[in-house]
């Protein structure tokens, strides 16, 4: 035992040592100007690859990475709008500095665009085969973004009914329950363990650095619930210097255009404040945030206030090493606005939801360790613990109960055999605890691994190959698995072009709330029982499109894809041997869905002024009842505009879907839902402008917002009237 | 290298399309206004829930005054009925069978013709008629079905009718012969 001690004790002191050891570096500096007009860039991305090292240009196209070992080094430097360069055998001597004077090609914006989820590595945009789409932070912040799904709302392809998010058609509106597109929080797995949902509002919005948005069925290397598609949000990192951020918004809803609709004489309120402080000490650098949130709302008790806290800490133990722990806390009190009393009361709640109010508290924790082994092959150990809470109540009186535990683990290799293959291969687990009243208690666990080979076949085309094979086993149940493939093509025939074909699989195990519900009597008067024999959905996705940028003004991306879906769950209504109605999840419908889409970026006079179109079809077959699925709209546009001059930002976004064809009538009839059949076309304006203080010195910048310019009424969920006019005015500082 | 003649002209021609393009835009957000500029949604039109239509009384057949201490249009949620029913179903909360015009108050006696107007909560009803008060005193057995809201089969059957919220169904005809009524549900 004493030896033991002695041992762990001079273990951490080598260790402590070794980290508190200065070795012989030396360092690279330089300067990155543009290519036509030689003004040097600020805020270009300079890293040495197969490392953690690197920096960002400063006001003088500056640059400097210090206390690099001695050795031969890779330089990459990207900056949005322009070509990444690559600079080889990069040598850096002890106690020496390496200078480099660097251009950079000016670029349409589109094709230089870095994305990771399409095959769990960073390649440009171009060189993925399938469609991807990304919002970005500068996007969430402009749009004045307070939850997540709301910065979903103008992606090509995508469209929301209410919470639920919809990539091409493949989800309708399942009540919330099933996700059949998978959520990412920075690679893993981040769908509720009871219901199999997105929660939106766990997500920290405010540290969000992109969103990418990865069409078709994707679970060949992410697994279950990428049937249509996967949402990878990603957040951004530890800041390198210290660095303040704050943002206070407020908001004000304006009444309904009818009188029937105002049902409160006071003015209605949505604001928030965030704060966060991130710098970094040594090796170690964190980010602490805190927000806290009031949302009046437009309707009657739909109001909710919460608070959430969301730390990372991230530690280089050397330029190869590094792991970082990220932490986030919700806490929620909501009203409970199911659906309206009717469209004459479309903003009060049915009588029986009039006190209901629902108290969630949510937290995550995760951690990811990556580690270069060599300049060709590094690896990621990443972990996810997701812990929901919720209570519904009434007056007071607590109704359903449900608490979730999800732990998620991956472990992935990237090996670069040569620039034209690359090989990536991992493994995965999970595990779930359920306990509910509305659900049981019941385990969860699962387990898989994945490989994929990317290989450039000719000079100009790069195939990618890939297979995944998941095993799970939920609480007594026999346990199922499934080996799902995928195959990718891009070809290049120049630089401005791309074509790409590509085939995918997807499945979801049912949610262990489909599974496993049971209520004497739900919201809708109709008892609901649990299946245990349902079956996994499965879909196939097919997909060919291309892209090309023309005179460096505009980008269009066009695609055509079919997805076939099978054992597809739905709630349904069926009557027992008393004729009495009653609520099972069953494997009710096989679907195919065939559409196009086109998007369409244009870029005038250095980009002052921008535009982009988006135009998907889709034609939602259900194959079992020969009609249109539920809860698909055929076409959506959106397009958006925006005009920057000197330090000032306007924009402009529409968004058209058109109306619903069939909706879930047994909701309707059951709920009973009054008018819940009252469609209309989605024909949303909004309008922002931004103006930046820093011409008066001062790191701050002031927006004002109008959402829903036109005060349009709508429904994205039947019974549910979509936001009112709402104007709003943001300021953000960094400092 | 360009030229300063050609820098000049270069940058005319991004102005010129600049320009262009921001007609277009601006003209474009206007089209996109005008698209969104309707209402969507609107609160329909407040209509009491309930039915209607015309009851048609035989030529002839009307009883003599002294047997016609009330006359009803009823309205009932439950079907076949028995006499244990009708009065739990006339005074339950909320009850099961609605009378028109009111207890109190009948429909015109000695009239060829009637239209009536029956307010009723939103449902499904599958027992409609006239019913006939003939004694003075209140029991089951003072009372008849003398019309029905039926098929065209022999005898005729019940027809049902359904409710929604917000609407009123017209055309609930009936005809009422005193001398021939429908199958008796009691």
């Amino acid at each position: 035992m004493r030896s033991t001690i002695f041992h762990t004790i001079l273990g951490l002191s080598l260790f402590v040592i070794s980290l508190s050891a200065q070795p012989v570096v030396g360092s690279i500096a330089g300067k990155v100007v543009d290519a036509e007009t030689a003004q040097p860039l600020t805020g270009a991305n300079i890293v040495l690859r197969g490392t953690f090292m690197g920096t960002a240009t400063g006001l003088q196209g500056e640059f400097r990475i210090s206390k690099i070992p001695p050795g031969t080094y890779t330089l990459v430097v990207s900056m949005i709008g322009y070509q990444r360069i690559v600079v080889d055998q990069v040598a850096v001597v002890a106690s020496k500095e390496q200078f480099l004077s660097l251009k950079l090609m000016p670029t349409f914006i589109e094709t230089e665009q870095v994305v990771i989820t399409a095959n769990r590595r960073e390649q440009s945009l171009q060189d993925v085969p399938v469609s991807v789409s990304t919002v970005t932070a500068k996007m969430i912040a402009e749009r004045n973004t307070v939850t997540l799904d709301d910065a979903l709302r103008y992606v090509p392809g995508v469209n929301m009914t209410y919470d639920q998010v919809n990539i091409r058609g493949s989800s309708g509106y399942s009540r919330g329950v099933g996700s059949r597109v998978l959520l990412l929080l920075d690679g893993l797995p981040f769908l509720t363990g009871d219901t199999g949902e997105i929660n939106w509002e766990t997500i920290p919005v405010y540290q969000v650095e992109r969103i990418e948005i990865v069409k078709g069925a994707g679970s060949a290397l992410y697994g279950s619930s990428a049937l249509g598609g996967v949402i990878n949000v990603i957040t951004r990192d530890v800041q390198d210097s210290p660095e303040l951020r704050i943002r206070l918004y407020t908001g004000l809803y304006d009444q309904p255009r009818f009188s029937e609709w105002r049902w409160s004489t006071k003015s209605r309120f949505n604001s928030g404040l965030l704060a966060t402080y991130s710098n970094k000490t040594g090796a170690l650098g964190y980010l602490l945030s805190a927000t806290r949130t009031v949302d009046d709302s437009y309707r009657q008790n739909d109001a909710y206030h919460r608070w959430s806290l969301y730390s990372k800490l991230r530690y280089d133990f050397s330029s190869s090493q590094s792991i970082t722990v990220t932490a986030n806390y919700l806490q929620r009190v909501h009203g409970n606005f199911f659906w309206w009393r009717n469209l004459r009361e479309a903003t009060k709640p049915a009588d029986d939801q009039l006190d209901g109010q629902v108290d969630s508290r949510r937290g995550n924790i995760g951690i990811s360790y990556k580690e270069f082994l060599s300049e060709k092959f590094f690896y990621t150990v990443k972990g996810i613990y997701f812990v929901n809470y919720w209570e519904d109540s009434k007056l007071g009186k607590r109704n359903y109960i449900s608490t979730s535990h999800l732990a998620n683990l991956d472990v992935q290799g990237t090996y670069e055999f040569s620039k034209e293959n690359v090989l990536t291969f991992g493994v995965a687990g999970n595990y779930d605890l359920v306990d509910a009243n509305l659900f049981g208690k019941h385990p969860g666990v699962g387990a898989a691994a994945y490989v994929q080979d990317e290989v450039e076949l000719l000079p100009k085309l790069k195939a990618t190959a890939g297979l995944r094979f998941d095993w799970q086993k939920v609480s007594v149940l026999p346990s199922t698995s499934q080996v799902n493939p995928k195959l990718g093509f891009v070809y290049s025939p120049d630089r401005e072009t791309s074509l790409r074909a590509s085939f995918g699989s997807g499945f979801r195990y049912p949610a262990i709330g489909e599974l496993y519900i049971e209520s004497p009597q739900n919201i809708s008067n109709v008892p609901v029982l649990p299946n245990v024999d349902l079956l996994i959905e499965q879909s196939v996705s097919f997909e060919i499109g291309g892209s090309r940028s023309l005179a460096d003004r505009f980008f269009v991306d066009a695609a055509v894809f079919t997805s076939s879906f099978k054992n597809l769950i739905e709630p349904g209504v069926a009557f027992n041997e008393r004729n009495e109605a009653y609520i099972k999840f069953d494997n009710v419908t096989k679907a195919r869905i065939t559409g196009g889409e086109v998007g369409l970026r244009i870029e005038w006079w250095k980009k002052v002024l921008s535009s982009d179109l988006g135009y998907t079809y889709i034609w939602p077959r259900d194959l079992n009842e020969n009609a249109i699925l539920k809860f698909r709209p055929r076409h959506m546009f959106y397009v958006s505009g925006s005009l920057s001059y000197d330090h000032l930002r306007t924009s402009a976004d529409f968004r058209y879907l058109s109306r619903v064809e069939r909706i879930d009538e047994n909701l309707v009839r059951f709920a009973p839902i009054i008018h819940g059949d009252q469609l209309v076309p989605i024909k949303v304006v909004d309008v922002r402008a931004w103006y930046e203080l820093v011409g008066l010195g001062l790191p701050i910048r002031i927006g004002f917002n109008v959402n829903n310019l036109t005060n349009y009424h709508y429904v994205e969920l039947i019974g549910n009237l979509a936001p009112v006019r709402t104007y709003f005015i943001t300021v953000d500082g960094v400092w | 290298m360009i030229s300063v003649d050609e820098a000049v002209a270069f940058e005319w021609v991004d102005y010129y399309f600049l320009f262009q393009t921001m007609k277009v835009f601006l003209a474009t957000l206007c089209l996109f206004l005008l698209a969104s500029c309707e209402p969507g949604l609107t609160p329909p039109p407040e209509v009491e829930p309930g039915l209607g239509g015309t009851i048609l009384f035989e030529k002839g057949t009307w009883p003599r005054q002294d047997s016609l201490f009330n006359l009803w249009v009823f309205a009932s949620k439950i079907y076949p009925l028995d006499s244990s029913k009708i009065f739990t179903g006339l005074f339950s909360e909320p009850p099961a069978i609605y009378i028109h015009p009111s207890f109190e108050k009948n429909l015109p006696f000695f009239v060829d013709s009637t239209v009536y107007s029956f307010a009723l909560p939103a449902g499904t009803y599958k027992y409609i008629g006239v019913l006939q008060r003939f004694r003075e005193e209140i029991s089951v057995g003072s009372l008849r079905v003398v019309g029905l809201y039926g098929s065209n089969s022999i005898p005729p059957e019940p027809l049902q009718v359904t409710v929604e919220d917000f609407q009123f169904v017209r055309g609930v005809n009936m005809k009422v012969n005193f001398h021939k009524p429908p199958r008796q549900p009691f």
